[in-house]
């Protein structure tokens, strides 16, 4: 049981890093100069933290799950504001991913989760211009 | 059913040879306060490393007298009003019997995370990322035997830790 619910975590996290791949691909080309160089190093994070957890779900007998071919953005991405805000809700959506891995009940997992969620958090924090009081846990105050 | 059993006592003693005096001796077992749990102790001193923080950048946004020092009061407000933000949600969290204190009693903590870890005098900013990269790392460590809710949100307030570090210039 323990096993099922690292897997499914370990799952969650793995989708969210394929959407991320993916909008990052989007918003990349609406990008120019330092953002879009900043837009590609992060997307190469995400194929990374794609392989890594791929290689998780292996090593714990269950396979991981496919990448979509096309994933529904959240709103219409047109020009670099709209992409630097895709790239920020990317980073939200990745931080909220690993928070599942923070409770399951290995303890190696969850320390791996609370990492990779300050990595995520890093990263939206940066395209959006200011820090959130509880990155992945609560939406900010509105 | 209780007053009854209450009742039935000192008969039930003087069977077993024995008055009520005599049956509790020393401390009295049962008016004890309960120990506190493990996830409490957790709270109070994370609580406890939290107020710290808050000390220290109202102490680092009073004793700021250098250049540039609205711009930078203003980035240190918006931290601050965020760690306060997570003092209440771990205060929200914490129970603790009647008349026991939310937060321990000030010591030095040895992992640095306690009030005691911050000292007086002018805070710099590298004092501030210094104590945002301890409290991350601190509440990290805590994960591994915090119930999953309470890890979850440690390791959210970690990470929002870990983004002040990049907003202080680190």
């Amino acid at each position: 049981m323990a096993n099922t619910g690292a897997v499914a975590a370990l799952q969650a996290a793995l989708a969210a890093e394929n959407a991320a791949i993916f909008g990052y691909g989007v918003a990349g080309a609406h990008l120019t100069g330092s953002s879009q160089a900043a837009a590609e190093q992060d997307w190469t994070g995400h194929n990374q933290a794609r392989d890594t957890l791929a290689a998780m779900i292996s090593a714990r007998g269950a396979a991981p799950a496919a990448a979509r071919a096309y994933y529904q953005l959240p709103f219409r991405v047109h020009d670099a504001s709209s992409a630097i805000r895709l790239a920020a809700y990317i980073e939200d959506g990745v931080t909220r991913a690993y928070l599942g891995l923070v409770a399951v009940s290995d303890q190696r997992l969850r320390r791996f989760g609370a990492l990779a969620m300050q990595d995520a958090a890093q990263r939206a924090a940066s395209w959006r211009g200011s820090t959130l009081a509880f990155p992945g846990l609560f939406p900010p105050a509105s | 059913m209780l007053l009854a059993s209450a009742a039935a006592l000192p008969l039930l003693l003087g069977t077993a040879g024995c008055r009520a005096s005599d049956v509790f001796t020393g401390p009295d077992p049962l008016a004890g306060r309960p120990p506190l749990g493990h996830d409490v102790l957790t709270l109070q001193a994370v609580i406890a490393a939290e107020e710290g923080m808050i000390d220290l950048y109202r102490a680092a946004i009073s004793g700021d007298s250098g250049k540039h020092r609205a711009a930078r009061a203003r980035t240190l407000r918006a931290l601050l009003a965020q760690h306060e933000q997570h003092l209440a949600r771990l205060k929200a969290r914490l129970i603790v019997p009647p008349g026991m204190s939310a937060s321990p009693s000030p010591s030095p903590s040895p992992d640095g995370s306690g009030s005691a870890f911050f000292s007086a005098g002018p805070v710099s900013l590298a004092q501030l990322r210094a104590a945002e990269r301890t409290s991350a790392a601190n509440l990290v460590r805590r994960l591994a035997t915090a119930p999953p809710a309470l890890a979850q949100l440690l390791a959210s307030i970690a990470a929002s830790d870990a983004t002040h570090v990049t907003a202080l210039g680190g």
